[in-house]
């Protein structure tokens, strides 16, 4: 493990490597969030699979809360989520920060692009399973099948979800 | 019989732990916990990325501590047991696999979150397995 992580220098985002999404963001963030000496802003990490793990970084961490929604751990010890901390993350990337400033920006007591970043989080988080997700057992290109399905109804018959790479398929409540 | 009294004590009891009072097991405890224990035990395979395990989490809570006179629950996560899970053939998340000592007795994938369901679920394969044995 980083010593960054031991001594919590830098501000920690937990992503969730089970999502593809997720994945594909948290690579993203990592490779961006380096300013120019080349040193990185932030700690990108796995939330992984083990509560005590993450409560060794924050003790008021849980880790079904940081799967639910995005966390980003600060270094006097507060939690930033959701839609504020995308914009925490944001922030530290230097190829966002002609932007990011904005989501400080307060009309009437309101900040409105951090309104309007949450909704867009939001929307983005309640979506992502369709384009793969190993945890809810949905493969990348579910909507591929979705389209299929809709165009052509003599698949319907035939149509099974198969094993994804990691063997799971997560069941809907029935 | 559970009755409406059994779930409010759970509840009760739930709050009162504030924590999780089910054990997990991995692939070196499981044989200890499970296969070698006498009695009921049910075995949650979960993962904590899945959403439907995590609707799940407070209502198996709530049983865990009705139940625990009777049977126990234990969780194994399955992003890390990969073996347990292919042992198991668990090809979904959450699965529960009902276990007297030691053998497998029933199975339920999918369960609905409620508090009801999850305790017919658990108790009905020793229920059966109790009235065939009389």
């Amino acid at each position: 493990m980083p010593n960054e992580l031991e001594q919590q220098v830098k501000p920690i985002l937990l992503y969730n490597d089970e999502c593809a999404v997720c994945r594909r963001i948290g690579a993203w963030v990592q490779k961006s969030a380096r300013n120019k000496l080349g040193e990185d802003t932030l700690i990108v990490r796995p939330i992984g699979a083990d509560p005590a793990d993450l409560r060794s970084l924050n003790p008021k961490l849980d880790i079904w809360d940081a799967y639910d929604t995005i966390h980003i751990l600060m270094i006097n010890g507060t939690m930033k989520t959701g839609g504020e901390a995308v914009a925490e993350t944001l922030r530290r990337i230097p190829c966002c920060s002609w932007f990011s400033w904005s989501f400080a920006v307060s009309v009437g007591g309101h900040r409105p692009f951090q309104f309007l970043l949450s909704q867009a989080y939001a929307i983005l988080s309640a979506i992502r399973p369709l384009f793969g997700c190993e945890s809810c057992g949905i493969q990348g290109g579910y909507l591929k099948h979705v389209v299929s399905l809709l165009t052509r109804p003599s698949n319907r018959q035939g149509f099974t979800a198969k094993k994804h790479r990691t063997g799971l398929i997560s069941h809907r409540p029935k | 019989m559970i009755t409406y009294e059994a779930e409010n004590n759970g509840d009760a009891a739930a709050e009162s732990t504030g924590g999780d009072i089910i054990q997990t097991a991995d692939s070196s405890s499981f044989a200890t916990i499970v296969l070698d224990s006498s009695g009921a035990i049910a075995v949650e395979f979960m993962s904590y990325g899945c959403v439907h395990c995590r609707t799940l989490e407070p209502v198996l809570q709530q049983a865990a501590v009705i139940l625990q006179a009777k049977e126990k629950i234990v969780r194994v996560n399955t992003a890390l047991e990969a073996d347990l899970t292919d042992r198991y053939d668990i090809v979904g998340t959450p699965t529960f696999i009902m276990f007297l000592n030691g053998l497998e007795v029933g199975r339920a994938d999918g369960p609905a979150p409620r508090l009801e369901n999850i305790l017919k679920i658990i108790t009905q394969p020793y229920e059966s397995l109790r009235h065939y044995a009389k």
